[in-house]
């Protein structure tokens, strides 16, 4: 099972570098992983925000008319962004009226630092996981595909409780291989010291 | 060069004011000489040579009424690729608590083994 193809935000980009709005952190922008990356934040919602970053400040009703989106969807995406510290505000009041303005100025500058921790996190995550792999013996039914460990299996009298159909031990060498070589790369790329 | 190379060929002196500029997250260039209790000239050069191999960002800045430095670590370039597993970004990524055996992180596993 793969993922769906992910939406393709150059062509959208590139609309927005044409008309007259300036978008800073264009190099950043093209990275597929940051483009994802956002998405995953946003939603496919709030990415038409977060892929146009403005220069400078901006308010949340001059994007939603720039972006032909509903206020709500680009304040919703606006909070995200703050909460990961991609955007920051400040609020102002007109003295005419007495509302409050919120000026936001977006921070991609902090992307690569947040994903730099999101390498640290995925690096614990395989280390953790490698090590019950190594250490758990595992059964499969081939028909359901759930993965039992030795001891499940064995309490099941080694049959799938959904299908009784008979448990076969299963190889997780491959699985294993894979996550060492990526947490060897992991560590490579963060230059992190194996101790121990 | 990679980073890890450059690092390796710095000498004792530049290593520990990297580590010292890294441990703050940036200090000033008339703290750092004292901290690393050298002369200030040495300082000097030692955070030349950091900038000169793209280790630290130096910018001038007015600190107690002086003129000097401002030294940080530079943003390091990483290989973000390593957060995918054929097309799936990391599970982890929106998420607060790191739980190794979730399934969103089976999936991208059986897509790192499976998906090349």
């Amino acid at each position: 099972m793969s993922a769906a193809a992910p939406v393709s935000y150059s062509v959208l980009l590139n609309c927005l570098t044409d008309e007259d709005t300036t978008m800073a952190f264009e190099d950043l922008l093209n990275d597929p992983v940051i483009q994802k990356y956002l998405h995953e934040l946003v939603g496919p919602t709030g990415m038409p925000v977060a892929a146009a970053p403005p220069d400078g400040e901006v308010t949340d009703e001059e994007l939603a008319e720039q972006l032909d989106l509903e206020l709500n969807a680009v304040r919703r995406a606006l909070f995200i962004l703050y909460e990961n510290d991609l955007a920051s505000y400040r609020r102002v009041r007109d003295e005419d009226s007495g509302w409050l303005t919120y000026l936001w100025t977006f921070h991609y500058e902090n992307i690569p630092e947040n994903l730099e921790s999101e390498m640290y996190r995925l690096l614990d995550a395989l280390e953790n996981r490698e090590e019950y792999e190594e250490i758990n013996e595992f059964y499969l039914c081939d028909v359901c595909s759930i993965r039992f460990e030795f001891g499940e299996a064995m309490d099941f009298g080694f049959q799938c409780p959904e299908c009784g159909s008979p448990l076969e031990s299963m190889d997780n060498s491959m699985l294993v291989d894979a996550m060492q070589s990526r947490i060897d790369e992991l560590r490579d790329e963060l230059n992190v010291d194996v101790t121990g | 060069m990679s980073v890890s190379e450059i690092e390796a060929e710095l000498s004792d002196d530049e290593r520990a004011g990297l580590e010292l500029i890294r441990e703050t997250g940036g200090i000033h260039q008339s703290d750092f000489w004292k901290e690393l209790d050298v002369s200030s000239r040495k300082g000097s050069r030692i955070a030349e040579a950091l900038v000169t191999s793209d280790l630290i960002k130096r910018e001038s800045a007015v600190y107690k009424g002086h003129t000097t430095y401002y030294l940080e670590p530079a943003t390091r370039d990483l290989n973000f690729e390593l957060l995918m597993a054929g097309d799936m970004l990391s599970p982890f990524i929106g998420e607060e608590d790191i739980d190794a055996q979730s399934d969103a992180f089976s999936q991208w596993l059986m897509n790192l083994a499976y998906s090349r």
